[in-house]
């Protein structure tokens, strides 16, 4: 089994212990409270909470700077459109058009650090909590909403089904691909237009079987009684405890030292 | 063509925690023109195993031969024009609109001209009793007809070596048959074939030789006699009689396929009038 993003990694650890609802807000108070942080010394105390959850959470470092490796050329790409088009600040580089401005270059640092934080922090939530955990996290803290008729129950199910079929289509992507190697497809040579065509025999019998899997799923949940979230008893009972509390409180901490420094 | 895997170890999610040998030090041999069944239970590296032969999937350590030729040293695309594989439930990779578009995919991937190509799709289709099927969309098609026309689609590609990933799982009888005749076919025409199965019996119908995988180990290789009466407890069911016969009458040989076993028994039968 790859990891990959969006992927539970089912060891024991604090993080793995802590209440789903607890970890979801902190990931929210996190993703919040980042675009408040805006110097480097900030940026650092942030990255060094992440890391240590990392540690903490017993995922191994290799595997979840890998699972950054896609994110990263989004961020790397966010960065350059800043650095290209932003005329903030002295001119630092001037090339025919093309100008690097001091505020330019600062601001994509800043947005690409932000969203490698970011993506690393809700990684580390999916990572450290199992999908059912994260189900019933979600509905919980929805189900206020329940009042005004909000489907929460629902919203979370898609949700964790969601999340729980990414590395499935993955693995099935990959598996789909390698038949097709088998029968003499490329997927590395030519231009953009030559590989995009050759996509086309992974694509149609991936969307085909997605839709099966969809159906078979469904048949499968109710035929053994799923009916929606109205009077359904849970599996493990949510506890919100002293330690939770304590985990969110830190994680704020951090937050104000990394907007304050 | 002679194809021989030494030493091959494959190693899934290397250093990540879900670490898995799935094979461990597998060296084996695919003769000219032979059938070699592999059997195994699941999970023991069947699947694994047969991606190597093509180098779908690169050992982690060992190597592979063809002729005598490091595998990896030969052009990707050349070796696996030359040993087709075909994945297990490969009807999952079908696309096309049509049965004939869709087999004609490997060959137009080999950049054949389009009279050759037609030929080919031709005579795969034919191998397979699916002609009639050509213009047909492969959605429309019954389970055993699909799993035909996948096959066809790789057949087409006239590799010297055709592997088949469990080929017969799920299907009825008469399909089942006919795909064996398939097998027995194309070892006359001098291709060999590496046959995945879980089904002893046919294995034992039309293999050469028979491969018995366990762990990611080659727990033993060789004769089908060889290997199946050495181990009774997993042989077909043609073995597992002859060998609780054999301390009552013995003189039955060790027969191993549906047709001489019976011979082997009626000539016993007959013998004690
Ligand atoms: N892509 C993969 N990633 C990680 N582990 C894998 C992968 N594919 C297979 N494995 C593991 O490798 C081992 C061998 O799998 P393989 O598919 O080769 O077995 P098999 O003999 O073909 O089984 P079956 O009879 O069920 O098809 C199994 O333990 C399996 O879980
Ligand atoms: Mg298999």
């Amino acid at each position: 089994m790859s990891h990959s993003l969006g992927q539970f990694y089912p060891v024991e650890s604090p993080l793995h212990a802590l209440d789903p609802r607890a970890k979801i807000l902190a990931t929210a108070l996190l993703v919040l409270g980042l675009f408040l942080v805006d110097s480097v010394p900030g940026l650092v105390v942030v990255a060094a909470a992440l890391a240590t959850l990392v540690a903490v959470g017993r995922v191994p470092l290799r595997t979840f700077l890998r699972l950054l490796r896609p994110v990263a050329f989004l961020a790397a790409l966010t960065a350059l459109f800043q650095v290209l088009f932003s005329r903030e600040g002295a001119v630092l580089v001037e090339w025919g058009v093309l100008q690097v401005h001091e505020g330019g270059l600062w601001l994509g640092f800043l947005l690409a650090v932000r969203i490698l934080l970011l993506v690393s922090a809700a990684g580390l939530l999916t990572a450290t909590t199992a999908p059912v955990a994260l189900a019933d996290g979600i509905e919980d803290l929805l189900s206020p909403l329940k009042k005004v008729q909000f489907p929460a129950h629902e919203v979370a199910m898609m949700m964790t089904i969601a999340l729980r079929f990414i590395p499935t289509l993955q693995e099935e992507g990959r598996k789909i691909m390698r038949a097709q190697t088998a029968r003499g497809a490329d997927f590395d040579d030519g231009g953009l237009l030559r590989r995009g065509r050759a996509m086309i025999p992974v694509l149609v019998p991936l969307t085909v079987g997605a839709f099966r899997r969809a159906d078979e799923l469904a048949e499968a949940m109710e035929s053994r009684g799923y009916r929606g979230g109205e009077g359904r008893t849970r599996y493990r009972e949510l506890r919100f405890g002293f330690r939770d509390a304590l985990a969110l409180v830190l994680v704020a901490l951090v937050l104000v030292a990394g907007v304050l420094v | 063509m002679r194809l021989e895997l030494r030493d091959v170890w494959h190693v899934y999610a290397p250093g990540n925690g879900f670490e898995l040998p799935a094979l461990r030090g597998v060296s084996l041999t695919v003769e000219d023109g032979e059938v070699l069944g592999v059997v195994g239970g699941t999970g023991s590296g069947k699947s694994t195993l047969v991606q190597h032969m093509n180098l779908l999937l690169a050992p982690t350590s060992g190597a592979v031969f063809v002729d005598g030729v490091d595998a990896g040293t030969l052009r990707k695309s050349e070796l696996r024009r030359r040993v087709g594989l075909v994945f297990q439930f490969p009807e999952q990779g079908l696309f096309a609109p049509t049965v004939e578009e869709d087999v004609s995919y490997a060959p137009r991937q080999l950049g054949l001209a389009g009279d050759e190509v037609r030929g080919r799709v031709r005579g795969a289709l034919e191998s397979l009793d699916a002609a009639h099927l050509a213009r047909r969309a492969p959605y429309t098609l019954s389970g055993g007809e699909k799993r035909r026309v996948a096959i066809a689609g790789v057949l087409a590609m006239s590799p010297e070596v055709l592997v088949l990933d469990e080929p017969t799982a799920g299907l009825d009888p008469v399909s089942r048959e006919r795909l064996l005749e398939l097998v027995t076919g194309l070892r006359s025409a001098g291709t060999s074939v590496v046959l995945v199965s879980h089904d002893l019996d046919e294995v034992a119908e039309v293999a050469d030789r028979v491969c018995v995988l366990e762990e990611g180990r080659v727990r033993s290789i060789g004769d089908p006699a060889e290997v199946f009466y050495a181990d009774p407890e997993v042989a077909p069911a043609t073995v597992r009689v002859v060998a609780a016969l054999g301390n009552i009458c013995p003189g039955l040989g060790r027969p191993v396929r549906f047709g001489t076993t019976l011979q082997a028994l009626r000539g016993l039968l007959e013998a004690r009038g």
